[in-house]
């Protein structure tokens, strides 16, 4: 069976938020863990690129949020609040391990989720996503990253800005950018089809 | 330039961003487009809109290896184990406990709070809002001898055992359900795992998910039962929040309305079984009426008044409930004597024929007073 992800829905968080500060609720702390935990994971693995130190940065941040929760509810958005803990632990992480290397936007490996939801989903709809897949493969890794903040997570433009320290217009540019190659790929791809 | 703005556009519209202008503004930018629209710019929609799903058991994994990791460093956060009594006596974990302990404390008195204020001013606790609404009490109450069904607003089904009331908010549209409980009451609770269903009654708070149990809190009864038919339910003490029980289905928790002092069919069970008695509360399998389908403690739902190796004094209890009669023992030997028996169509008097026989006692009536000697 699977369980939906993404985090649209920013009022289920505040309210497991409050039910964890006011009540010490563990299934609204699972919750919360089922909610963010892949999202944050994958964050870390595109900056420090290993599965295991990434499973212990995503792992960390969400037993902070239980050891501080009595003062949860003082945290105003606790997704971006997580994942820029996130960046900081992946790139402190980095230069722990390499005291040369530096951070930098354009040394990410995005990682993208490779199951979806419908089961019963059309041949053409899989076609479809591995064309799409392709085309954000091909792009710059910030851009790549911007893409699967926005779509995967369901991050705001504003929070994005946020958490990469960037502006919104840069999100705004970032993911026309993205949108156009892949809009690109698809017609490439439906007139190699009419050709045949 | 205007070629990137329909992108910027798009994925405004796509992330749920645009502003009502901007989207005006994409639809005049793409009409001269229509064809170009209608196949690309759909397909792209139709791949945004997918949500990524994670396989249920990965990710239960993924969070026992999480808790693992965190009781590595420290941190100690019980899961689908009830907590045992040991353990909150266990003085080397009484020390680390103090701190939660004290907050749970410092909860707890929260929620007696509020609990208070909503019995005081009849209006509910809501969320960070103070959204105090007067009236929107609703109270259902049941005369002994009588029965009856209720719907709440979320969908789920209530029965109300005789002799019970039942409250809750009209609207039932808080963060989470919460329903307050004196007397016996079955629940199929509809499944939401975002809003948590709670039955507060005088001893115990049972939280849910989803699921069908039992409540049994008279506050003229001995003991506080929860039965749970399907499903899993999480049983708060009030006296003592720091401990929770987890039921799993066909299982029935029983705690001692009077603390410290036991019930004591439970204590002579323990001498039979050899099983450790757990003074705050005993978890035992739940029995089966003959058929094998229906269980003793939800029985009533289905009119039938059924008890399995129970006292007499608690049996009469349940009859007394049921046919809207007072039971006097004059002879005490009687309350202590066990019987089961279940009956359907029976009145009183065939069923005090019947108990009569199997037993050995003798009764007189006066109205709807029964004397036993």
């Amino acid at each position: 069976m699977n369980v939906g992800s993404g985090l649209e829905n920013d009022g289920t968080i505040r309210e497991l938020q409050y039910q964890i500060s006011m009540y010490e609720d563990q299934s609204a702390y699972k919750s919360l863990f089922f909610l963010l935990f892949p999202s944050l994971q994958n964050f870390a693995f595109s900056i420090v690129k290993s599965r295991v130190l990434a499973e212990e940065i995503a792992s960390d941040m969400l037993l902070e949020v239980w050891v501080r929760r009595h003062k949860l509810t003082e945290i105003d958005n606790l997704k971006v609040y997580l994942f820029v803990s996130v960046k900081n632990a992946a790139v402190a992480r980095l230069k722990q391990e390499n005291r040369f290397s530096r951070f930098s936007i354009e040394d990410l490996q995005v990682e993208f989720v490779s199951e979806y939801g419908n089961p019963g989903q059309s041949t053409e709809l899989h076609q479809l996503e591995n064309i799409i897949a392709k085309a954000v493969k091909d792009l710059p890794p910030s851009c790549q990253l911007i893409y699967k903040l926005a779509k995967e997570d369901r991050l705001k433009y504003k929070e994005i800005a946020q958490i990469l320290d960037l502006s919104v217009k840069t999100i705004d540019n970032q993911l026309a950018i993205a949108l156009k190659k892949i809009a690109h790929a698809i017609t490439s791809h439906s007139s190699k089809k009419s050709e045949q | 330039m205007c070629n990137d703005r329909i992108w910027i556009l798009m994925t405004r519209k796509l992330s749920g961003e645009a502003t009502s202008t901007e989207l005006k503004e994409l639809d005049m930018l793409l009409s001269p487009l229509q064809e170009y629209n209608n196949t690309v710019f759909t397909k792209i929609a139709g791949v945004w809109n997918e949500t990524p799903a994670h396989d249920r058991d990965f990710m239960e994994a993924t969070y026992l290896a999480h808790l693992e990791r965190m009781k590595d460093k420290g941190v100690v956060i019980s899961t689908d184990e009830p907590m045992l009594v040991e353990d909150a006596i266990d003085n080397k974990r009484l020390s680390k406990r103090w701190i939660s302990l004290k907050m749970v404390a410092f909860a707890a008195i929260f929620i007696a709070f509020m609990a208070g204020a909503w019995f005081l001013l009849t209006a509910k606790p809501s969320f960070g809002k103070d959204t105090y609404t007067a009236s929107a009490i609703k109270e259902i109450k049941t005369p002994k001898g009588v029965r009856t069904k209720i719907k709440l607003p979320d969908g789920s089904d209530v029965w109300l055992n005789a002799g019970s009331k039942l409250n809750y908010d009209k609207k039932f549209d808080g963060g989470i359900r919460e329903v307050y409980l004196t007397g016996e009451a079955y629940f199929d609770v509809v499944h939401n795992a975002e809003k948590p269903f709670i039955i507060h009654t005088s001893k115990v708070n049972v939280k849910v998910l989803g699921t069908q149990f039992n409540v049994k809190a008279y506050d003229d009864d001995k003991t506080t039962e929860t039965s749970l038919i399907k499903g899993s339910v999480e049983v708060f003490l009030k006296n003592d929040p720091s401990k929770k029980y987890l039921l799993r289905p066909n299982q029935k928790l029983v705690l001692s309305n009077e603390s410290l002092v036991l019930p004591a069919n439970l204590a002579v069970k323990e001498e039979a079984s050899g099983i450790k008695f757990n003074p705050q509360g005993e978890i035992t399998e739940l029995s089966y009426l003959h058929d094998e389908k229906v269980d003793v403690e939800s029985s009533w739902t289905r009119n039938i008044l059924s008890f399995e190796d129970e006292q007499f004094s608690a049996v009469a209890k349940k009859m007394e409930r049921w046919y809207d009669i007072t039971i006097v023992f004059r002879n005490k030997r009687w309350e202590r004597e066990y019987m089961s028996g279940s009956f359907e169509k029976e009145n009183m008097e065939q069923a005090l024929i019947a108990l009569k026989y199997t037993t050995g006692f003798n009764y007189r009536s006066e109205g709807k007073r029964i004397t036993i000697y």
